[in-house]
């Protein structure tokens, strides 16, 4: 302390001496230095005073009295700031093991795109925050059928990760029965209600693809409507079907519908991230999405995928707001 | 980003004006607003969202947890001035079925099986 | 050589009574500008924590000038509610909150040793020394 205070007071010195912008410069590198120290600023205040008192032995009291009163109030200055430090450190120490549970969280939520020659499926699935509030269940373990649960869990960040994983082991206790849409709906939303809070709740389109049979069937809990290009007709279908988000209540029974695909359909089923342009109607975001999925129809499904992300971020300057999911069954 | 909620009590009646976004960042707020409310049996709470321009699924969580409790305490809860945009949240999420909702009757929404 | 003397908290100007004798001492024991200041601070937190959320209590101020120890033991002492989560009131971002217990982070910034007890309606006692 002794040696930082001789250095302050001959660079005080110089500026009093001569009041140049070079010896201004010298005098911010020091305090540069002192911060590092974490000396307080009512230490500082104090070399300032003591410094002065040493060049100016003839400093009037009055003056010597005032620095006095100004180390008192920076006391609490000094308080605020070290609290403030202490807090900065806290938020990185958060911030490494966000980092750490969201690894985990991808980890857990890894899910292996099926492999069959029924179908050409496309999955994508881009998170907004490190936690990616969306997800992807595919359920493939015989031939005769593909499943796809997607899902959107409302709220974001850390409790929305936690029930993310209730519903992946839901769906991985469900797999072995190869349920109807509608069972699984029901079964999933008795573990939600039971397990959230009153706040807290998830939505979700669950279908199921027949391979033998080419029948998509599906039922939704509150989630947003799948499309169907019909290539016959050169149209789409919005699949949509009556059902309550997961979670709300008890007991809730759910419906299920069955489409046919045939040569050229498709099916794109799709998380709000994707179908809700903050800044424009959802009407347009509707038609929009048609036109570009026409564009891109001769695509492979999971090209589709990665040219709908890239055209949609585009249209909206780059400015998604939330989640985008994407997933395309082709027949 | 902004929102703004003022309430009018006149006996068992609870009318809340809510103005702005609720999106994640607003959420937190209307959320303190809505949980101070006292909530009893036999009151009547009645929120007018005719001036919300924006809301996402945060908001919902919002209403929903509202609708929980009021059903919890025997109390009314009624959203009232839904603009089309905000009805078809309800409606897709299936909570149009579930609670007292009131469409701004010149925006009727309207949701078909086919689009166009 | 050790010498205690206590100041009744009851009304906000018995802060400025603790102070001043918590001045007084820091200056006989030769405390420099900076540390008196903050010594002084530390009692002003204190009793203002006892003035606002217990009511009433005391602050008991020690002064220690023996051959090979010079410094000041603090006791802050209330019959008040006492404070329900000790660790929580030694974090950082408490003090905002307000509350019994409010500052004292700080407090323990400014005192070289910090020790409190506390029972759920029967009071706190907190103990802070600063060492020349």
């Amino acid at each position: 302390m002794k040696e930082l205070q001789a250095q302050y007071k001959r660079i005080l010195a110089d500026y009093v001496e001569s009041q140049t912008e070079r010896n201004l410069y010298i005098g911010q590198n020091f305090i540069r230095q002192l911060i590092q120290k974490s000396v307080t600023p009512e230490e500082i205040i104090n070399i300032h005073k003591s410094s002065m008192e040493e060049i100016y032995p003839e400093i009037p009291p009055a003056v010597s009295h005032g620095y006095d009163f100004l180390i008192e109030v920076m006391v609490h200055f000094g308080l605020t700031l070290r609290e403030h430090q202490s807090l900065l450190e806290h938020q990185e120490e958060l911030r490494i093991e966000m980092n750490v549970a969201a690894k985990i969280q991808n980890m857990l939520l890894q899910t292996e795109m099926p492999k069959t020659n029924a179908l050409d499926i496309g999955h994508i699935s881009i998170p907004i925050r490190k936690m990616n509030g969306d997800y992807v269940h595919f359920l493939h373990n015989d031939e005769d059928y593909v499943s796809v649960g997607v899902i959107d869990v409302v709220g974001k960040g850390v409790p929305a990760a936690l029930c993310m994983s209730m519903v992946k082991y839901g769906l991985d206790t469900l797999e072995y029965t190869n349920g109807e849409p509608s069972y699984v709906l029901e079964v999933l939303n008795r573990i939600i209600e039971r397990s959230v809070d009153d706040s807290m709740f998830v939505s979700m389109f669950f279908g199921r693809f027949d391979c033998a049979r080419n029948i998509f069937t599906y039922g939704s809990a509150g989630h947003e409507p799948a499309l169907h290009y019909k290539a016959s007709e050169g149209k789409f279908h919005m699949l949509e079907s009556k059902g309550l988000l997961l979670g709300v209540m008890p007991d809730v029974r759910y419906s299920q519908h069955e489409v046919e695909l045939e040569e050229g359909d498709f099916i794109v089923m799709m998380t709000d991230g994707v179908t809700e342009f903050r800044n424009q109607s959802e009407l347009d975001s509707r038609k929009v999405i048609e036109a570009l999925l026409l564009q891109l129809k001769d695509l492979s499904a999971q090209e589709m995928c990665e040219q709908m992300y890239q055209e949609l971020k585009k249209l909206q300057e780059l400015a998604l707001d939330d989640d985008f999911t994407v997933v395309i069954f082709k027949k | 980003m902004n929102i703004n909620v003022q309430f009018r009590q006149n006996e068992n009646i609870i009318r809340g004006f809510v103005e702005g976004e609720i999106d994640t960042y607003t959420a937190p707020v209307l959320r303190e607003e809505l949980d101070n409310l006292r909530i009893t049996k036999g009151v009547s709470v009645e929120l007018d969202l005719s001036k919300v321009s924006y809301m996402d699924s945060t908001g919902l969580g919002i209403f929903v947890a509202l609708y929980k409790r009021a059903t919890r305490e025997e109390a009314e809860f009624k959203l009232v001035g839904l603009t089309s945009r905000l009805a078809r949240l309800f409606e897709i999420t299936g909570l149009s079925e579930l609670m007292d909702l009131e469409v701004d009757t010149d925006t009727k929404v309207e949701i078909g099986n086919e689009s166009v | 050589m050790s010498k205690k003397t206590v100041v009744d908290i009851v009304t906000e100007w018995d802060i400025v009574a603790a102070r001043q004798l918590g001045r007084n001492i820091t200056k006989e024991l030769g405390f420099d500008t900076v540390n008196q200041a903050r010594i002084t601070t530390a009692i002003s937190e204190l009793a203002r924590n006892i003035y606002l959320y217990a009511r009433a209590g005391e602050i008991e101020i020690e002064k220690v000038d023996t051959e090979d120890k010079k410094g000041m033991i603090i006791i802050a002492r209330d019959k008040g509610p006492g404070i329900e989560d000790v660790h929580k009131v030694m974090e950082d971002g408490y003090s905002t909150s307000g509350g019994l217990g409010a500052g004292l982070p700080g407090v323990k910034r400014l005192m070289d040793h910090i020790e409190l007890k506390t029972s759920i309606d029967k009071g706190t006692v907190i103990r802070v020394e600063k060492w020349l």
